[in-house]
């Protein structure tokens, strides 16, 4: 074949027709091509489009070893209603989630987890990616990787795709806590979580203690629950005591401001509420069988930061008892209250009403004394209330002799203070008159001498009453005149009319009161110096006239020796 | 026997012992009394101490005027057996000499007299001393007794006695004490040691110094010649009577230290109610 063949071949099909269409359609190519780049940067489809492909629609299922089967099916209607949806501020993409092999994305490898759970925790994984921060999650939830029980971010935040919107997660907080925490291994731990979620405010939840972010102190769990605990705690004896706390009453106490206004930290729950002993949190049951070993069980705390009162304490006839074994003696808190401890002396009637708790008989004779009743009646500033005779912390016991011969300088403490009875027109000579008696003279030495030894030598109150004490003049006074020998008889059974008239009624011998004996010391105030004036009148001049004769005698004989020399 | 080493008789053994029991109760009495009067002073308070106590103070108190109070009945009995069956002279009665004695006495003293007055047995001062005792003694018996038993003292007394009796048992002690430590103490022990009380005689020159009018009635008087038979016979109506007397006394002794049960032994203890809780025990 010629040349002249394949060109003229050549030449035969290139016709300027053919060129000018091949051309065009060429151009036209391009173009679409050029364009539809150019369309793509604007409209591509999602990347995700395979996977919906996929995944739409799709009625298959995966087995897991388990024999749980997961759907295929992505529920795309959920996944577009849900937060990571139309929720979403920007889109998110199957491939955000599932972005590599261990989150299965394309081309999906076997499935490693065995079963639901762990499907779960590693699908959990996922979440992190965009979700770091991840507060108000329990550091137990996330960290407890190797506990099958503890949720994943699945549990909480919906299956599948349709995850639930945060406003309403926090919609019903507890009742999401509730699905798994239904019961608890101890009743009365259920119980009262189920107690405080029925109680909770508008801004609490479970999370208001059970929360990592920001810590909590412990104090302030602690008046969380107990404000909002109305419940009790059954004690083996049947006794109740209440959970409820108002953290008012500890703030309100001395421990609270007074503490601050001195400059102190005041008092936190921990700061008695120690350890597991003390029913710290975690809450023990109680140990104590009943109410006042509970009471007793918190006492010794108080000598911590309170060492001298305790030891002054020790000495007391409360402390005597409680060692004895009569548990219902007075320990700190029966006097001073626990939570809250106010200033215990005011007001100063408040003394009398807190001895009065145990003491009530004692207390109701003391309130219709003259003392009591100037207390109770005008707030008498100067009477004295129970601690004023029997101590405080190291209240001595009434009943020995010791106390009995030591009572009237008791009463002399203020019956013979001048400036004090000045002010009531009470004679200050009580004592003194008292004393300058057989009865007193006798007591004041069993006192400085043997005070261990009792005596049957009447003190005030034997005759004028103990916490019964009322005024001289009054009518049912033991001392009254009209009664005085009834009194008198209660140590003196044959006591007489004449007999009360032998005690001088605590009036120095005056020609007004007493005059026979004035008279009769006058007397002898005469008499002595008389008398004894005489003898030595006598006697001096007897030594005055036998010096004078010795004296003159050796002059005497002095003068003769010399005459003779 | 010289006229200097002559003794003279003052004091029989008897009276020997009897001024011993008064020595001892008398001083009993004081060291355990005066305490009681100044209690309140630090002294009194040691010697109470040192004595036992108050009750035991009171005890030996007590005790001593029971030696007292005997001593007392027996002097009673021999002065009336001296005056009554003896009919010795009233050599202890005081008189318008013993006046004159005491101011001549501090006349001469004061150098407004040559020479001291001349006194008898019993010298102005003796007889003072004699009768200082008897009027205390008494004294403290009625006051005594009015103290130890102020229930039966108040049936027949106002009650005022009481503490009247105490203010002029203590005066009356003061005034005995100080008279004896003063007067007593002076005359026999310091101005010259008197020892009749002890050996029973006095000096001739005792004598004419203190006694110049005993000791001259002694040499002048004639021996007087006793009835034996009448002073057997008086002894015999006084023994009987002494007998009875002192009986009676030791009865009405036996009476002042038994007489009432003055107070009881034992102070009754009051049972109050110690524990009425107001309300059930407030819990924590």
């Amino acid at each position: 074949m010629s040349r002249n063949g394949f060109a003229s071949r050549f030449a035969g099909c290139v016709s300027p027709a053919w060129l000018v269409g091949w051309g065009f359609g060429i151009a036209l190519v391009v173009f679409v091509f050029w364009t539809g780049s150019v369309l793509a940067a604007d409209h591509a489809p999602p990347p995700d489009t395979a996977c919906v492909g996929c995944h739409a629609a799709n009625e298959h299922t995966y087995p897991l070893p388990s024999g749980k089967t997961l759907s295929l099916d992505a529920g795309m209607s959920q996944l577009l209603a849900s937060v990571h949806g139309s929720g979403a501020t920007e889109p998110v993409y199957c491939t955000d989630c599932h972005r590599n092999d261990t989150n299965y994305r394309y081309p999906h490898l076997p499935n490693p987890a065995q079963n639901r759970e762990e499907f779960g925790k590693q699908i959990s994984q996922n979440c992190q990616a965009c979700h770091a921060e991840l507060h108000r999650h329990s550091p137990g939830h996330l960290n407890a990787v190797d506990n099958p029980n503890l949720p994943d971010c699945l549990d909480c935040h919906g299956q599948g795709h349709a995850v639930t919107p945060v406003a309403t997660l926090t919609a019903d907080p507890v009742a999401m806590c509730q699905r798994c925490h239904q019961t608890y291994a101890d009743p009365r731990i259920g119980q009262v979580h189920e107690e405080l979620a029925t109680n909770f405010g508008p801004d609490q939840d479970c999370q208001t203690c059970h929360t990592d972010a920001p810590i909590y102190p412990a104090d302030v769990r602690c008046r969380t629950c107990h404000l909002l605990l109305q419940s009790s705690v059954t004690l083996a004896s049947g006794e109740q005591v209440s959970l409820h706390k108002d953290p008012a009453t500890l703030a309100g106490s001395v421990h609270g401001t007074s503490m601050a206004k001195h400059g102190y930290t005041p008092l936190r729950c921990t700061s008695c509420h120690r350890d597991a002993e003390r029913y710290a949190f975690p809450h023990q049951p109680p140990t104590a069988q009943d109410v006042r070993h509970l009471t007793l069980q918190m006492d010794n705390l108080c000598q911590e930061c309170h060492p001298q009162i305790a030891a002054l304490n020790r000495d007391s006839v409360h402390e005597a008892a409680r060692v004895r074994g009569e548990l219902v003696a007075a320990s700190c808190t029966d006097c001073h209250g626990s939570h809250d401890i106010q200033t215990p002396n005011e007001p100063r009637e408040r003394i009398s009403e807190t001895c009065g708790n145990c003491h009530s008989t004692i207390n109701a004779q003391y309130a219709k004394s003259v003392h009591g009743a100037a207390l109770l009646g005008e707030e008498n500033p100067d009477v004295p209330v129970c601690i004023d005779c029997h101590g405080v912390h190291n209240i001595a016991s009434p009943e020995t002799a010791q106390f009995r011969a030591a009572s009237p300088n008791l009463c002399a403490g203020c019956h013979a203070d001048a400036t004090l009875m000045a002010k009531y027109d009470i004679s200050t000579n009580v004592f003194n008159t008292y004393v300058a008696d057989f009865h007193g003279t006798t007591v004041e030495l069993f006192e400085k001498q043997t005070p261990w030894q009792e005596t049957n030598k009447a003190v005030c109150y034997d005759c004028h009453g103990i916490h019964n004490i009322l005024p001289p003049n009054d009518e049912n006074s033991q001392v009254i005149k009209e009664n005085l020998v009834t009194t008198c008889r209660q140590c003196h059974p044959d006591a007489n009319a004449n007999f009360p008239a032998a005690w001088t009624s605590h009036f120095e011998p005056s020609p007004q009161h007493n005059a026979l004996v004035y008279y009769v010391n006058l007397f002898y105030m005469i008499l002595i110096p008389a008398v004894v004036g005489g003898f030595l009148l006598l006697i001096g001049s007897d030594v005055y006239r036998h010096t004078g004769d010795r004296l003159r005698t050796k002059r005497k004989d002095r003068s003769k020796k010399e005459a003779t020399k | 026997m010289s006229k200097v080493t002559q003794r003279y008789a003052r004091f029989d053994t008897a009276q020997r012992v009897e001024h011993g029991l008064l020595i001892l109760s008398f001083t009993v009495l004081a060291v355990s009394g005066l305490p009681q009067k100044y209690a309140n002073a630090g002294w009194a308070d040691w010697m109470i101490w040192l004595l036992g106590g108050i009750e035991m103070t009171r005890l030996i108190h007590h005790s001593a005027a029971v030696v007292l109070i005997l001593g007392s009945i027996y002097h009673l009995m021999s002065v009336g057996y001296r005056l009554l069956v003896l009919r010795v002279g009233l050599s202890m009665l005081p008189g318008w000499k013993d006046v004159v004695d005491a101011v001549q006495t501090l006349g001469y003293n004061f150098r407004l007299r040559r020479d001291p007055p001349r006194m008898g047995r019993y010298t102005f001062g003796e007889k003072v001393e004699y009768w200082a005792v008897i009027w205390g003694t008494v004294i403290m018996m009625l006051t005594g007794f009015m103290l130890w038993n102020p229930i039966a003292a108040t049936h027949l007394l106002p009650g005022q006695f009481i503490p009247a009796a105490k203010a002029a048992h203590g005066g009356e002690a003061l005034l005995a004490v100080l008279s004896i430590v003063t007067w007593h103490f002076y005359n026999v022990h310091v101005k010259h040691f008197n020892k009749s009380m002890f050996s029973g005689w006095l000096s001739r020159h005792e004598m004419e110094e203190e006694h110049p009018l005993a000791l001259a009635a002694g040499e002048t008087a004639q021996k007087k010649t006793v009835d034996q038979a009448a002073l057997r016979r008086r002894r015999h109506i006084y023994l009987p009577v002494a007998f009875l007397l002192s009986l009676a006394f030791l009865v009405s002794v036996y009476f002042f230290v038994t007489f009432e049960t003055t107070a009881i032994t034992t102070v009754p203890r009051q049972t109050v109610e110690i524990y009425a809780p107001v309300t059930p025990t407030t819990t924590p």
